[in-house]
C-alpha cells in the first residue's frame, strides 16, 4: 500500500503500467499458438490467432485511455512522466506485434492443406520464433524491474534472429524450381520477415526501458549504423 | 526527434554529468530558447545578473540558509521552488536585504549586482531596494492613495525629482498590462481594484522606478486562475528589460514561467538547472521525489 | 422523512428566553444612560440663556449671578493646549514601540510605565504638578492656565499612547515592506505611508483622551484654581467649567445649582461637537 502524498497517482499510474505490460503477455500467447499452427499447419489455430488480435487492440485503446487521463488529471512530470510517455510507445510495439502475429497467421490457410515442407526452413522458422518469444518476455521483465543491463542484452538475442532470418533467406533462394514448394518458400520468407519485425519491436521495449531509467533516448542499435552496441 | 531536440538532450547530458552536488550553475544556452523551447522575444534592455557567493542567513539563533551560492542570469525568470521552510523565500528576501528589517535576523556572504557586492561596507541599503524591487504575495497597495499614486509612490516617497509623473505612471501601467483597465480612474482609490488588478497596480508600482531586478515572492498564490495567467504571461514579458526571480509553491507556474529552476530543501540548494530538465530528469534524487510530489 | 433536524419546542423557549434576557439586560445598562440625559437636559436647558453663554460669573451669591463664558473659554483653551501637548508626544511614544521597538527590553518598559500610567488617578496628577510646578512658583505665578494643562497632558498622555499603539499595529506590515522595497527610508515609510493610514484610528482614539481631559476636575483645582474673569493669558489663573459646575452644585442657591446644571450641559455638548468635527476631519483625510 502506497504511502504519502499523491497515493491515489501512483496507484493508479502502477495499474496502468501493469495493464499496458500485459500486452507483453498477450502477444506471447499469440506467438506460441502461430509457431504451433505453423508447426502442425493448424488452420483452425491460424485464425484464432486472427480473431484474438482484437484483444490486443483493445488492450491498446485501454491503456492508451488510461495514459491521457493521466497526463490530463495528474500533470506528471520527471520519472511519472518518463514512464506515461515510455508506455505510449510501448503499447504501439505491442499493437505491432500483434498485428506480425496475425501475418504469420494469415500465411498458414494460403499455403493450402499439405504443403512442400522443407525441414530445414521449417526448424528455422521455429527457433526464431522462439528465440523472439524470449525476447518479449525479457523485454517485458526489463520494463518491470527497471533493468537496463537486461534490456541492453535484448540486442545480443536479436542479433541471432537476425542472423536466423538471413539463413532463410539464403535457403529460400536455393529452394529449388519446384513451382509450389518455391510459393512456401516465400511465404516463410515473410514470416521470417514477420518474426524479425517482432524482435526489433521487443527491442524498441527495451530503449523505453533505458529512457525510463536515465531520460535520455538512444538507439541499441540503429539499421543506418550497423555497428552494435557493447 | 529533430537535430535541435538531441542537440539540447546532448548539452543536458554534459550539463547534468558537468553538475556538482552542490548545483553549481550551468553554462547558459546562447541562443535564447525559453522554457517551451521555443525562441524568446528579444531583449529590450540589457539587465545585470545577480550572483550569490556563501550565503548564510540566521533568524536569531536559527541558521536558516547554509551557504548557498547561485547565479541568476540577466533577463532570464529563475524560479526557486521547495517545501515550506526551504529557505527559498529568506534567499529572496536577502538579495534585496530585506531579511534584515526582521527584528533578530542577519545575514552574511556575498551577493554581487553585476560588479557590486550589496552587502559591502558603506553600502547603502536604500540604494539596493531602488534597484532590486519586490513584489509580495498578497498585492499591498497603499489603501490612502490612488491608483496614480500608488503607481508614482517609488518616486514620491523617495522625493525622485526630474521625472515626468503623468508619463513615467502611463508607461509603468502599460508596462504592467494594466493601462487600459484604468486609464480612466486613475484618481479613484488604489484599494477599489480586483485582486489580480491589485498585484499588477503593485508591479507597476515596482518598475515605475526602472529598477533591474525584480524579485517576486509567490505573486500569484492569493489570486485566481485567470489572474495568475495573465501575471505570468507578464512576467515572460517583463524579461525583456528585467532580471527576475521569483520564488513559487505552486510546480506548474514554475514550470510554465522560468527559464532556470533552482531547488531548495532546508536551506541549502540541491539542483539549479533549466527547467524542462528539473521537470523531465531532475539530477537530484531529491529533487525527483519532490517534483514528482513525494513530500513537500 | 427530513433529514434536517427539528426545531424542538425547547429550543425555540431557549431562545426566546435568553433573547428576553439579553434585552432585559440591554435596557437595564441604558437606564442610567438616559436618566442621565434626561436629567442634564430638563434641568440644564432651563438655565441656558443668552446671558448664560456671553457672560462671566459674578461671583454674587446673590442677585445677578452671570453667565459660564469664562469657564467654557477656559476649558477650551486649556484642553486645546494639553492636546497639543499631549497627543503628538502620545503618537511618538506609540510610532516608537510600534515602528522601532516591538522587541527590546527597553520597549517593554516604556510599554510598562505606559500601562501604569493609565491606572494612576487624576487627582495624583494633580498633585503632583502642584508640587513641582505650582509651588516652585514657576513661570512667575503660581496658578496658571498652562500648568493646569500640564497636569492635563499628563492624563492624556498614556491614553493617547494606548490607543494609538493599538491603531499603528492594526496597519498591516505587507505596507510597510512595500514602502521599504521600494527604497524608502525607514522614517519616510513611517511618516508617509504609515500615519497617513493610521490617521482616522488614531484621531479617534486621541478624541477618548480630550473628552476624558475635558471633564477632570481635580487636577485642575490644585493647579489652576479659579477666577471668574474670562482671560486668554494662560500664563494665569482661568477658570474652567468642570471647576465652575464644582463651585456652583455645592452653593446653597438654587439658581448657582442651575447654573451647574447648565454647565454641565454645556460640557457634554461641548465634547460631543469636538468628537463630530474630528470625525467628519478624520473621513475626509482618508479619501484624499
Amino acid at each position: 500500500m502506497a504511502t504519502g502524498p499523491r497515493q491515489h497517482f501512483s496507484e493508479e499510474l502502477r495499474r496502468v503500467e501493469a495493464q499496458g505490460l500485459g500486452g507483453l503477455d498477450l502477444v506471447i500467447g499469440q506467438l506460441d499458438r502461430v509457431l504451433e499452427a505453423l508447426e502442425h499447419q493448424d488452420v483452425e489455430l491460424a485464425a484464432m490467432v486472427i480473431g484474438n488480435d482484437d484483444l490486443i487492440d483493445g488492450r491498446y485503446l485501454e491503456v492508451h485511455q488510461g495514459l491521457l487521463s493521466l497526463f490530463a488529471l495528474q500533470a506528471p512530470v520527471a520519472g511519472d512522466l518518463r514512464v506515461v510517455a515510455a508506455m505510449l510507445h510501448v503499447i504501439k510495439n505491442i499493437e505491432r506485434m500483434g498485428d506480425q502475429c496475425v501475418n504469420i497467421a494469415k500465411t498458414i490457410p494460403l499455403t493450402g492443406h499439405e504443403p512442400p515442407v522443407r525441414e530445414e526452413v521449417l526448424e528455422r522458422i521455429l527457433r526464431m520464433g522462439r528465440a523472439a518469444r524470449t525476447e518479449v518476455a525479457q523485454s517485458k521483465t526489463a520494463f518491470a524491474t527497471r533493468d537496463v543491463a537486461l534490456a541492453e542484452d535484448l540486442v545480443r538475442q536479436d542479433r541471432c534472429i537476425n542472423l536466423l532470418n538471413r539463413e532463410i533467406f539464403q535457403l529460400a533462394i536455393d529452394v529449388g524450381t519446384d513451382p509450389d514448394t518455391r510459393e512456401w518458400a516465400m511465404h516463410m520468407v515473410m514470416v521470417a520477415r514477420a518474426i524479425e519485425r517482432i524482435g526489433d519491436n521487443a527491442v524498441d521495449v527495451g530503449e523505453q526501458t533505458a529512457f525510463v531509467v536515465t531520460g535520455l533516448f538512444r538507439e541499441f542499435s540503429d539499421s543506418s549504423h550497423p555497428q552494435p552496441l557493447v | 526527434m529533430t537535430d535541435q531536440d538531441l542537440k539540447t538532450m546532448d548539452e543536458q547530458r554534459i550539463s547534468r554529468d558537468a553538475t556538482g552536488a552542490s548545483g553549481t550553475p550551468l553554462r547558459s544556452t546562447a541562443g535564447a530558447v525559453n522554457a517551451s523551447g521555443a525562441p524568446s522575444r528579444p531583449v529590450e534592455h540589457a539587465a545585470p545578473g545577480v550572483s550569490i557567493g556563501g550565503l548564510d542567513a540566521y533568524y536569531g539563533a536559527g541558521h536558516a540558509i547554509k551557504d548557498v551560492s547561485i547565479e541568476y542570469a540577466p533577463n532570464k525568470v529563475t524560479a526557486m521552488i521547495g517545501p515550506s521552510g526551504s529557505g527559498k523565500s529568506t534567499v529572496l528576501r536577502c538579495i534585496n536585504r530585506m531579511h534584515e528589517e526582521i527584528p533578530g535576523a542577519r545575514a552574511t556572504g556575498k551577493v554581487m549586482l553585476d560588479a557590486d557586492d550589496i552587502y559591502g561596507a558603506g553600502v547603502d541599503v536604500v540604494a539596493v531596494r531602488r534597484a532590486i524591487g519586490m513584489v509580495f504575495q498578497k498585492p499591498n497597495p497603499f489603501p490612502t492613495m490612488s491608483i496614480f499614486d500608488n503607481v508614482a509612490a517609488g518616486l514620491k516617497l523617495n522625493g525622485i525629482k526630474g521625472v515626468d509623473l503623468k508619463e513615467r505612471v502611463e508607461k509603468s501601467l502599460r508596462g504592467a498590462s494594466l493601462w487600459e483597465e484604468v486609464k480612466d480612474r486613475l484618481s479613484q482609490p488604489g484599494i477599489g481594484l480586483s485582486g489580480g488588478q491589485q498585484q499588477r497596480l503593485c508591479i507597476a508600482r515596482t518598475i515605475a522606478v526602472e529598477p533591474q531586478v525584480i524579485l517576486m515572492d509567490e505573486p500569484c498564490s492569493a489570486l485566481d486562475p485567470i489572474a495568475t495567467l495573465k501575471i505570468e504571461e507578464l512576467i515572460d514579458d517583463l524579461k525583456r528589460r528585467f532580471t527576475i526571480i521569483i520564488v513559487t509553491h505552486n510546480m506548474q507556474q514554475a514550470a510554465r514561467v522560468a527559464d532556470t529552476t533552482a531547488f531548495f530543501l532546508a536551506g541549502e540548494l540541491i539542483e539549479h538547472a533549466p527547467t524542462d530538465q528539473v521537470f523531465t530528469n531532475p539530477g537530484d534524487d531529491r529533487t525527483e521525489q519532490y517534483v514528482t510530489g513525494k513530500f513537500g | 422523512m427530513s433529514a434536517l433536524a427539528q426545531l424542538t419546542p425547547r429550543r425555540r423557549t431557549t431562545d426566546r428566553v435568553m433573547r428576553g434576557v439579553l434585552g432585559l439586560g440591554t435596557f437595564i445598562a441604558l437606564i442610567p444612560l438616559v436618566a442621565v440625559i434626561y436629567y442634564l437636559l430638563s434641568k440644564g436647558l432651563g438655565a441656558w440663556s443668552w446671558d448664560f453663554f456671553t457672560t462671566d460669573p459674578t461671583g454674587n451669591f446673590l442677585g445677578d449671578q452671570g453667565g459660564v463664558k469664562s469657564a467654557i473659554l477656559g476649558t477650551i483653551e486649556m484642553v486645546a493646549l494639553a492636546s497639543v501637548i499631549a497627543i503628538p508626544f502620545g503618537w511618538g511614544v506609540a510610532l516608537y514601540l510600534v515602528e522601532y521597538g516591538r522587541t527590546g527590553r527597553f520597549a517593554a518598559a516604556v510599554r510598562f510605565f505606559v500601562d501604569v500610567m493609565t491606572g494612576v488617578p487624576s487627582i495624583v496628577f494633580g498633585l503632583f504638578v502642584y508640587v513641582t510646578i505650582v509651588l516652585a512658583g514657576w513661570g512667575g505665578s503660581s496658578f496658571a492656565g498652562w500648568k493646569g494643562s500640564v497636569a492635563l497632558a499628563l492624563l492624556m498622555l498614556p491614553v493617547v499612547t494606548r490607543s494609538a499603539e493599538v491603531v499603528l499595529l492594526l496597519v498591516p506590515d505587507g505596507l510597510r515592506e512595500a514602502a521599504l522595497a521600494l527604497g524608502t527610508p525607514r522614517w519616510r515609510v513611517t511618516m508617509r505611508v504609515v500615519l497617513p493610514t493610521a490617521l482616522p484610528g488614531l484621531i479617534t482614539g486621541s478624541l477618548l483622551a480630550v473628552a476624558r481631559a475635558a471633564g477632570e476636575t481635580a487636577p485642575l483645582l490644585f493647579t489652576v484654581a479659579a477666577v471668574n474673569g474670562t482671560s486668554f493669558n494662560l500664563g494665569q489663573r482661568m477658570n474652567s467649567l468642570p471647576v465652575q459646575i464644582y463651585t456652583d452644585v455645592s452653593s446653597p442657591s438654587d439658581a448657582l445649582v442651575q447654573r451647574a446644571w447648565g454647565a454641565a450641559l454645556a460640557l457634554v455638548c461641548l465634547i460631543l461637537l469636538t468628537t463630530l468635527v474630528a470625525r467628519l476631519a478624520s473621513r475626509r483625510s482618508r479619501l484624499s
